[in-house]
């Protein structure tokens, strides 16, 4: 069994971040393309290629979503945020044709997490990002199940840089599963070996250290 | 769970040993919730009134019934002679793996923990067992078939979206094996349709 020297908080998937979760943290990084509705006053250095000390009304700026989140609001209409380009219509449309071909891994390592996240932005076409993507998660579901129970010892690179990052973890719960199940079978799980903890201090052993 | 576990819990299953020596009944703890047919306390062939946890006497040639456990442990020191399983004979395993593959559902097995007890009594004591080779080549093709019955099955679960489904007759190790993956799958699409839920069709306001 592997142990680690924490627990890692896994990430929320859906609309709620955890906020330990290291996952969550990056997917916040993410930019989005803004619209501001009011005017910023004074922060104008804020966005390099304007001269005017503030930031006018209507500038469109691409902002992270953990500044758009905290931005936003319906009534006061600070901010208007629009879809990034794979949420929109065009790619809504080759997603519901074949999930598989897209290279998520390209579009945005957090395809999953932002969409999730697109939809606290009232956007008339928020339940179609929903149900687009979770559409695009049961059909890519197979491939990779299948994929990470049926390798063993090869070279995975191939096959998960085209995921996602929430399925690449799920791929990795899939080997860790197949993994442990040929180990037992081939009588390793019954050899004792040092832990990845110990191997991780990198204690020197004895005989190096009288040499 | 670790296989390994797994294993563990799989020792408890009974077992047929011939022994080379002589020993008293011996009186070990035993479980009400052992899965065998026995019941707690039994009046014995001899007359003997039994409970669960004892085992024994053991008389050199004569066979006796004990857990997986103490079978492997005295098999080690050479103090018996496992006799396998009427269910561990190739022409009872191909019968099975035929019919395996015959069947869209699983077919139930001739053990809860076949897969462990082929692996143990094949490691320890394949001098006993006759074509010892090929029943391992058959209980994995058993288990290949399974294992792909069950994938299949959570794919056709997860592309209808069900609210839970019903699998009879699996075994714990092919549960196991299988069990990280579909966790985690069923919870991030569960966790997707929520998202469903809140702007698909009416709006609602935040549930807690």
């Amino acid at each position: 069994m592997e142990t680690q020297s924490y627990t890692p908080v896994p990430p929320g998937v859906g609309m709620e971040e955890n906020f330990l979760s290291l996952d969550d943290i990056l997917l916040s990084q993410e930019r989005l393309p803004c619209q501001t509705e009011t005017c910023f006053l004074r922060l104008g250095f804020v966005e390099k290629s304007s001269e005017t000390p503030d930031i006018a009304e209507g500038t469109k700026m691409e902002l992270p979503l953990w500044l758009a989140k905290g931005l936003y609001e319906r009534k006061r209409r600070v901010l208007s945020v629009e879809l990034p380009k794979v949420y929109r219509d065009g790619w809504r449309t080759v997603f519901g044709a074949d999930p598989n071909v897209v290279d998520l891994h390209k579009m945005g390592p957090y395809y999953y997490g932002l969409g999730s996240q697109l939809l606290h932005f009232e956007n008339p076409e928020n339940s179609e990002i929903a149900q687009t993507v979770l559409r695009t998660f049961i059909g890519r579901f197979r491939r990779t199940m299948d994929s990470s129970q049926n390798v063993l010892n090869e070279d995975t690179s191939v096959l998960v840089e085209r995921l996602d990052c929430l399925e690449k973890a799920l791929f990795r719960a899939g080997q860790s599963g197949l993994n442990s199940f040929q180990c037992w079978e081939m009588g390793r799980a019954s050899h004792l070996t040092a832990s990845s903890l110990v191997l991780n201090y990198r204690k020197r052993k004895i005989a190096e250290v009288q040499e | 769970m670790d296989p390994s576990e797994v294993e563990f819990v799989a020792e408890k299953e009974m077992v047929t040993v011939i022994p080379n020596f002589s020993l008293d009944r011996i009186y070990l703890i035993g479980s009400a919730t052992c899965r065998t047919n026995v019941p707690h306390m039994y009046r014995s062939a001899d007359g003997y009134l039994c409970v669960q946890g004892d085992l024994g006497p053991f008389n050199p040639g004569l066979p006796v019934n004990v857990p997986v456990w103490l079978a492997l442990n005295l098999k080690q020191r050479q103090k018996c002679r496992i006799v396998p399983p009427e269910w561990m004979d190739v022409e009872k395993l191909e019968e099975i793996r035929e019919q395996e593959r015959k069947e869209d559902m699983f077919t139930p097995m001739p053990s809860p923990h076949y897969m462990e007890l082929t692996k143990l009594l094949l490691n320890h004591a394949s001098d006993n067992i006759p074509r010892a080779d090929e029943i391992r080549t058959l209980v994995k093709d058993i288990w290949d078939t399974r294992v792909a019955k069950l994938r299949l099955s959570a794919d056709s679960f997860v592309t209808q979206q069900e609210a839970h489904a019903k699998l009879d007759n699996l075994t714990l190790m092919e549960i196991n094996t299988s069990r990280m993956f579909l966790l985690e799958s069923l919870n991030c699409m569960y966790k997707l349709r929520t998202n469903l839920q809140h702007h698909g069709g009416t709006a609602k306001g935040q549930e807690y």
